[in-house]
């Protein structure tokens, strides 16, 4: 008898799991159709931003302006995007996994790493790594960053590198591929000299005028293209912890349902165990006093 | 005509070949008419206005209040990117009026300078928008 009711008691608490997680992924799903619009409506931004960065990155100006130019790599720098509250299956470690790839690699090239967390998870994990600077946290950024949230995070970036405090930054966060497929994914920001990938791309703008002069377009407008990459790698960053989270509280959900599913079948059984021996016992003692 | 694409934060605005285009930029105001030069430049806080037809009056012109951004011209083709586009009939002046309101009364009361150059950036662009709100453009029938 005992064994049925921790049974039951078991069942009890798997359903009471199977609510909460079931719960959280609604909100996931909610949440994740806003973040895909949202990242789907910056990308045509983003991408025309990437290709004039690309194009101005040819002209021989560039040389001289402090964001683009290249130098040795002492220190370099990751902005590291996660997310604030943990349970979104891999969306954390696959970040994190990358970025302890890259330190590890940079440490034994003698490159020193500092690192700009976003996120809790991010802060959490880089602040009990002792050989690498963590300079800044940004844990307050919702699910809906604007352009005053990225504005401080790209200030602090560009102007340890007109200090030449560090010579790269690295911009680490998940691509949004698909409801399924969501990737870890690094960015060159700093120097802001983007080669170019394929030929379209490559198309040169030396004969453009520059108004006022090439100068102050080139401080005008790298910046803001900057934040632009830094934006679009949010809003995807944000859609993909969203759709992993769903997808790993419907995996949750789902084993919680076969949970029940054996814990009931295995109640039933110790029920009908129960009963049949207390039968067999009754109508041992019947046949006992007729004998 | 030229070509002109109105890039935004939240997407493509507009993408249309139109007649002329009058962009605000650092130096003032620009016109661009087809076969411009190539040009890159930079965009300041202000108000757009496109002329679909060259026969169209003022007031037939689609009137976009944006923040600051990019101004390329290449190929017959102008692309201005910017943070924030609103054409005149997406602003509700009454609404933009009131923001605007809200806005002077965070300069007021600002503590520091980060927030007083947040709420100067407010204040501008409802100035903007309450500007292009005056401005929807007439319908041909």
């Amino acid at each position: 008898m005992a064994n049925t009711i921790t049974l039951k008691r078991r069942i009890g608490s798997v359903k009471n799991i199977r609510q909460i997680t079931k719960a959280m992924e609604l909100v996931s799903a909610s949440k994740m159709r806003r973040a895909q619009e949202h990242a789907a409506d910056g990308r045509i931004y983003r991408e025309y931003a990437h290709s004039l960065l690309t194009r101005l990155s040819g002209i021989t100006e560039v040389e001289e302006h402090p964001l683009y130019v290249k130098r040795a790599i002492k220190t370099r720098m990751y902005i590291v995007m996660t997310s604030n509250s943990g349970l979104a299956g891999a969306y954390n470690s696959n970040i994190l996994r990358m970025l302890t790839r890259l330190i590890i690699a940079d440490e034994k090239a003698g490159i020193k790493s500092q690192i700009i967390a976003i996120g809790k998870k991010g802060a959490q994990f880089t602040r009990n790594i002792k050989s690498v600077d963590l300079i800044a946290a940004y844990t307050e950024v919702g699910d809906h960053p604007d352009a005053n949230d990225i504005r401080p995070i790209l200030n602090t970036a560009a102007e340890l590198y007109r200090d030449k405090t560090v010579d790269d930054v690295q911009l680490l966060y998940t691509q949004f591929k698909s409801n399924l497929v969501q990737e870890a994914t690094q960015l060159s920001l700093l120097p802001a000299r983007f080669d170019a990938t394929d030929e379209s791309e490559s198309e040169p703008l030396s004969n453009s005028t520059f108004e006022p002069s090439v100068e102050a377009v080139l401080d005008g407008i790298t910046e803001r293209l900057l934040e632009v990459q830094v934006y679009q790698a949010m809003l995807e960053s944000v859609a993909s912890e969203h759709s992993m989270r769903m997808l790993a509280m419907k995996n949750a959900t789902d084993n919680a349902s076969d949970l029940i599913e054996d814990l009931t079948l295995e109640f039933n059984t110790a029920r009908q165990a129960a009963i049949t021996q207390e039968l067999a016992e009754i109508t041992g003692g019947a046949e006992a006093i007729q004998q | 005509m030229i070509r002109f694409q109105l890039v935004s934060l939240s997407g493509m605005k507009f993408d249309e070949e139109v007649y002329e285009v009058i962009l605000p930029t650092l130096d003032g105001k620009i016109g661009v008419l087809d076969h411009h030069m190539p040009l890159v430049s930079v965009a300041s806080r202000g108000m757009i206005a496109v002329r679909h037809k060259s026969s169209d009056p003022d007031d037939f012109r689609d009137y976009f209040a944006v923040s600051g951004g990019v101004i390329e011209v290449a190929d017959n083709t102008l692309t201005v990117l910017v943070d924030e586009a609103d054409h005149a009939d997406e602003v509700d002046a009454a609404e933009a009026q009131k923001a605007y309101d809200r806005a002077q009364n965070m300069i007021k009361e600002a503590k520091d300078q980060v927030s007083l150059e947040h709420a100067q950036t407010l204040v501008d662009r409802q100035a903007v928008r309450i500007q292009v709100a005056g401005l929807k453009r007439r319908r041909r029938s």
